[in-house]
């Protein structure tokens, strides 16, 4: 195992995420000293708030350098936003996923930490989770894609390193809600996650998507950290906007269909 | 919590208008350059994700017939009770005065700005923005 991890971390200095088989063990029973070593890492506990204002102006001060083809239709959606028109990219509720969660979320998350695993787990979009492996493992050879892709990490002092592979081509690097593109596949995205201040966690984000972006595209999220009771993760599902509430035939609580538009309730 | 107990909330309502206000989709269907005045009665108030709505019945002019308005407010209920909201801020047959942006295409829609309860005269607002960095955690 020992010698597996440092060759997981050589590669990863070498900037190539290693793929292991898809057989064998790989979740092996905790000991004592790997619910120790937890005791060791930097405390992330409490529920994270995105800071909204700086998600804002980091469209403006970190550009995303969407190739030129992909750059004309982002413009097109500003406009069509800009004129009331909105493109409504996630009111399907579907995943908002990755990268678009970190990105542009409002709303909260909270971060477990257990033996080999950091799970983040977030506010709204009925299943928004995040499984960080750090036990060693490397990315699958041929992963499932998926709307939040597949996570390895490691520690690198105080620091967070994960690599995430794997992620639907479907999943949007979103601007906004109304602003943003499908990543169109090899979505790869790397992120060193650090408290900058006792109370206030940076996620550094690199995002490499071949066929969208003409160069990675560097940028970070802020995220304050909330004790108090009102800040407790609410359960999320996206989906049970579409439905009031009401009986079915037999006098049941029930939900009922909700007509939509634009992704809310129809006005009547 | 007391419904009365709520709401010295944020000044300031620069959400508006912003695009990207929700956690679920753009408000840029809304016309942030228009506010409509509503003077109603609420019909529901649905505490849901992605978003609350409240559905008043109400009129925007003297004279006026009263018609269903559905309101959309910015954000959800984590959110929401972060800012002062419960499921119990409004119940049906309140009367309120709700200021609202219109939606663009004319339909009884809008998304909500800032409510005054009639009997109380408690003002709700909403703005997510104004969340506090980190609450003291002492």
């Amino acid at each position: 195992m020992r010698f597996a991890c440092l060759a997981f971390m050589a590669c990863l200095a070498l900037g190539r995420p290693v793929a292991w088989a898809a057989t064998g063990t790989i979740d092996t029973p905790p000991k004592a000293a790997d619910w120790a070593a937890i005791a060791k890492l930097p405390d992330w506990s409490g529920t994270w708030t995105p800071n909204i204002t700086d998600q804002d102006r980091r469209i403006e001060t970190d550009p995303t350098p969407w190739t030129p083809t992909v750059a004309r239709q982002v413009a097109a959606m500003q406009a069509e936003e800009k004129a009331g028109h909105p493109r409504g990219l996630f009111v399907n509720c579907l995943p908002q996923g990755m990268p678009s969660w970190m990105l542009i979320s409002h709303n909260a998350l909270e971060i477990l930490f257990s033996p080999g695993r950091v799970t983040l787990l977030g506010e709204s979009d009925g299943n928004r989770l995040r499984r960080i492996y750090t036990d060693g493992r490397g990315h699958p050879a041929d992963p499932d894609p998926s709307f939040h892709g597949h996570s390895i990490g490691h520690w690198e002092g105080d620091t967070l390193v994960v690599d995430t592979v794997g992620v639907l081509p479907q999943t949007i690097i979103a601007l906004d809600e109304a602003v943003g593109v499908p990543n169109d596949g090899d979505l790869h995205v790397i992120e060193r996650l650090h408290l900058a201040k006792p109370d206030i966690l940076v996620d550094d984000l690199q995002i490499m998507a071949p066929h969208v972006l003409r160069a990675p595209w560097k940028t970070s999220r802020i995220y304050y950290r909330q004790r108090a009771r009102k800040y407790e993760i609410e359960e999320g599902v996206c989906l049970q906007g579409s439905f009031s509430n009401g009986t079915d035939r037999e006098g049941h609580a029930s939900f009922v269909p909700v007509p939509q538009m634009d992704g809310n309730s129809k006005p009547q | 919590m007391s419904r009365y107990f709520l709401i010295a909330l944020a000044a300031g309502l620069i959400l508006a208008g912003s695009p990207g206000a929700s956690a679920h989709h753009s408000f840029a269907m809304y016309d942030p350059s228009v506010t409509v005045r509503l003077d109603g009665t609420v019909k529901e108030f649905q505490w849901t994700n992605p978003h609350a709505l409240i559905w008043v019945i109400g009129v925007t002019k003297p004279g006026e017939a009263p018609t269903l308005w559905t309101i959309e407010l910015p954000t959800s209920p984590g959110n929401l009770s972060r800012l002062g909201w419960t499921k119990h801020s409004l119940s049906p047959g309140d009367r309120v005065v709700v200021e609202l942006n219109p939606l663009r295409d004319g339909q009884h829609g809008g998304s909500f700005r800032k409510m005054t309860m009639v009997l109380t005269g408690q003002v709700l607002l909403v703005n997510l923005r104004d969340q506090p960095k980190t609450e003291a955690s002492k």
